[in-house]
């Protein structure tokens, strides 16, 4: 998994990703979209996540497509999966419609 | 920009809170059946333990979860909120209050025994519980709340919006739909429509809306039990679900987060509006919440949250701001170029504006300080067990924040003297034909440049003969002088006269009233009092409406200028030859009435010689009015108050200075306290003449 998150320069979420530190990831993941083509946003480290990170996750896949970008979720982990569900979307990481999701590794 | 401080803004939060917590407790005791107040209790304790845990007050959150469980057999009508379990409620409240502002001096067995003592209220109850309340899913509720609607008792189809600050409160609307997943199956689908592109996008708010396919036979009001806390901050539509909606075979519901779970993809579900789901035959009782959620709305864009110390700043600038403008002014009069002239005139005016702008965002309802009184009525009525009645009026009355700081201990004082010396027990009311309730009155008014705050009792008036021999005793008057009764009672407030053995001896009131005296004085404020033998005692604290920037009217005496407040100014005359050919008497005649006046010359020790036409300022402090000389009275001014430094402590007569246009200084004349030497030099004339 390493590897593969390497050669495509992921974009890695930290641990927190609730309101607490969202306003830090939101930024990570603005700037990162400026940068790049496309977007990979590793969730493989999050164990705190809540209603603010699946919006800033939705926002992204819709600011990607707007812009012709590929935005895809890399590897969510148990709680951003859960928190996903939770929030009334189905399976994995709304898979299809908003982002593609890759489990990785 | 510096990240903000999440745990100053729990507090704050918290501090809000607990205010209205203890509010709506001392309200339960005169209404202990409003269940609107239960609610907003309980509302508060579960926002308090919610926000607790988010911000790291564990303590805070465990115990605040004790107490809420416990107040909960209140919410259900378990138990009533009886005048004892709100007073162990109060101290419950006070503990956390404690835990959040002082967490390592609190101690847990204080705690512990408050716990111990609203478990015992709670304990009786508990036979009853299964009885009282009946369980979330009662079906026969649900079928008379499904029968109510026309509709089958097969479920409920449920549209939850929030308001877009809602996470930012650290409510979280995943908590709701869990929530409602262990009502039934549940299905859960979110409309992402309003979620914004990244630019656009705060990370903080919530844009995310919930349509919500419920089956449970559970009545409605278990559904507007989960969202009792947000309900004034959400949108919530819930109408009954049809027998022909129970879902199909194959779809799976919404479940606890541990269990995987199956929705309806997002791609599929159209983001609707409320109306579009609520079939008009049935409405929700939170509908009508939306006018007052539009005013919440209204309310929250029209006031921001300021950090006092930023107002106390703003003031400091606009007072050097001021000062400046004044200097300015003064060269620009002296300047023969009309554009200077102008450009002066111009930031006089915007000056001026700015100062009353600064001056109003400083500007604090005086209910504030009001609604802690209460309290105090509370504790001192079961304490001394005379039952008392807090009446107040005027809370909107608005003051300088300062001011109301300064204001609240000298109230405390007078509301204390008035429960405890004022109002009489309940047999001797009785005895005099009085209501059992005594009553106090806390009242507050603008009057012109100045605010009035009033206490009045109802209770026994001051005892004059007593407040006499006291004042005999301690050698104030001589004994069996003639003074009127108002003087009397003057003696109230002489420092050394309301000691801790004077409180036994004196059946009228006089604990610490020289110390509320010397407050008020502090403040630039002044102190009436009435009484009437038998019904009741009247306190006036006439304040000014700011402590920060004056009209001050500017005066010379000698060389040196002096600055007189405005608002004790009643007039200006001259002093004529013939007062001063009656120097000794030191008696103004204004219009039929002897007004003493003062040489300002002689108490400021000016060595220069006097003008040939000397003025006199007439100022007032309540219904005692006295005469200023000066030399010259220079005109208005605005004062921007500085403090003396603490070697000036002792000098009385001088309340602060302030910086004229020319740099220099000019001291601020103490009224009262000259009011108080004149009046002291008139008595003395009278004694004199009486000899």
């Amino acid at each position: 998994m390493s590897e593969y998150l390497k050669s495509k320069e992921a974009v890695k979420l930290p641990a927190d990703c609730s309101i607490s530190a969202i306003r830090e990831v939101y930024e990570m993941i603005r700037t990162a979209l400026a940068q790049r083509g496309e977007l990979e946003i590793d969730g493989s480290c999050v164990d705190r996540a809540d209603v603010t990170s699946i919006q800033l996750l939705i926002s992204t896949a819709k600011t990607g497509r707007e812009r012709g970008q590929a935005v895809a979720l890399m590897a969510p982990s148990q709680v951003l999966r859960s928190v996903i569900r939770r929030a009334g979307f189905p399976g994995d990481a709304e898979a299809g419609h908003h982002f593609t999701t890759k489990d990785v590794g | 920009m510096s990240k903000p401080d999440w745990t100053q803004a729990f507090r704050l939060e918290a501090t809000e809170l607990l205010e209205t917590l203890e509010g709506a407790l001392l309200d339960l005791c005169e209404r202990p059946d409003d269940r609107d107040l239960v609610d907003s209790a309980f509302r508060a304790l579960h926002t308090i333990k919610g926000s607790g845990a988010m911000f790291g007050f564990e303590r805070v959150a465990a115990f605040t979860h004790e107490f809420e469980t416990a107040f909960d057999k209140v919410r259900k009508g378990e138990i009533s909120p009886t005048r004892e379990l709100i007073t162990v409620a109060l101290s419950a409240k006070d503990y956390i209050r404690s835990l959040i502002e002082s967490p390592d001096g609190t101690d847990a067995i204080i705690g512990d025994a408050i716990l111990d003592d609203l478990r015992k209220f709670v304990a009786p109850a508990e036979p009853h519980e299964a009885s009282a309340v009946p369980p979330p899913s009662a079906p026969p509720v649900a079928a008379a709340a499904a029968a109510e609607s026309g509709a089958a008792a097969v479920g409920w189809r449920l549209h939850l919006e929030f308001e877009s600050h809602i996470l930012r409160n650290g409510s979280n609307p995943l908590n709701f739909l869990d929530d409602l997943s262990k009502l039934g199956p549940c299905f859960a689908v979110a409309l992402t429509d309003e979620i914004p592109l990244l630019d656009a996008l705060d990370p903080e708010e919530c844009y995310l809306k919930w349509d919500v396919t419920l089956h449970s036979d559970c009545s409605r009001e278990v559904i507007d039990d989960i969202f009792m806390f947000v309900i004034d901050e959400m949108v919530l539509s819930v109408t009954p679900l049809a027998q022909s909606e129970l879902p199909a075979a194959d779809q799976h519901p919404t479940t606890a987060p541990d269990v995987n779970v199956s929705t309806a993809p997002a791609a599929t579900a159209p983001s609707r509006s409320p109306a579009s789901h609520s079939p008009p035959s049935i409405s929700s009782p939170s509908e009508p919440r939306r006018d007052e959620q539009k005013r919440g709305d209204d309310r929250a864009t029209a006031t921001v949250r300021v950090q006092a110390r930023r107002l106390d700043e703003m003031m400091d600038r606009v007072g050097e701001l001021v000062i400046a403008q004044a200097r300015l002014s003064q060269l620009a009069a002296t300047s023969s170029d009309p554009s200077v002239k102008l450009i002066a005139e111009e930031i006089e005016r915007l000056a001026g504006s700015l100062r009353d702008t600064t001056m109003g965002a400083r500007m604090v309802p005086i209910g504030s300080v009001f609604g802690r009184f209460r309290r105090l009525v509370h504790d001192l009525s079961l304490e001394l067990s005379k039952p008392v009645d807090l009446v107040t009026s005027g809370e909107d009355t608005e003051l300088d924040k300062t001011m109301i700081e300064c204001l609240a201990d000298p109230l405390v004082h007078l509301i204390r003297n008035a429960i405890d010396h004022g109002i009489e027990a309940t047999a001797a009311r009785v005895a005099a034909g009085k209501t059992e309730k005594g009553r106090i009155e806390l009242h507050a008014v603008h009057s012109g440049a100045q605010v009035l705050v009033t206490v009045r009792d109802n209770g026994a008036g001051l005892n004059t003969a007593r407040i006499r021999a006291k004042a005999e005793e301690q050698g104030l008057i001589a004994p069996g002088a003639e003074l009127p009764d108002a003087d009397i009672h003057q003696f109230m407030f002489h420092p050394g006269f309301s000691t801790a053995q004077t409180i036994s001896a004196l059946s009228g009131r006089g604990v610490g009233m020289d110390v509320v005296k010397r407050t008020i004085e502090t403040m630039r404020g002044s102190i009436d009092l009435s009484t009437r033998p038998g019904e009741g005692t009247t306190v006036t604290l006439r304040l000014p409406l700011t402590l920060a920037i004056i009209e001050g009217l500017l005066i010379r005496v000698g060389e040196a200028r002096y600055i007189i407040p405005l608002s004790a100014v009643e007039e200006c005359v001259e002093l004529t030859a013939e007062d001063q050919r009656a120097r000794g008497r030191h008696f103004l005649n204004i219009r039929g009435d002897l007004v003493p006046y003062l040489m300002l010359r002689d108490i400021l020790q000016s060595t220069v010689s006097p003008d040939t036409y000397q003025k006199t300022i007439i100022v007032s402090t309540g219904e005692t009015r006295v005469g200023l000389v000066a030399d010259q009275i220079i005109g208005n001014h605005q004062t921007v108050i500085k403090s003396l430094s603490k070697l000036h402590s002792d000098v009385t007569i001088f309340s602060g200075a302030t910086i004229l246009g020319d740099g220099t200084a000019a001291l601020i004349l103490d009224v009262a306290q000259l009011v108080g030497l004149a009046q002291a030099h008139a008595d003395k004339h009278h004694l004199n003449e009486a000899a």
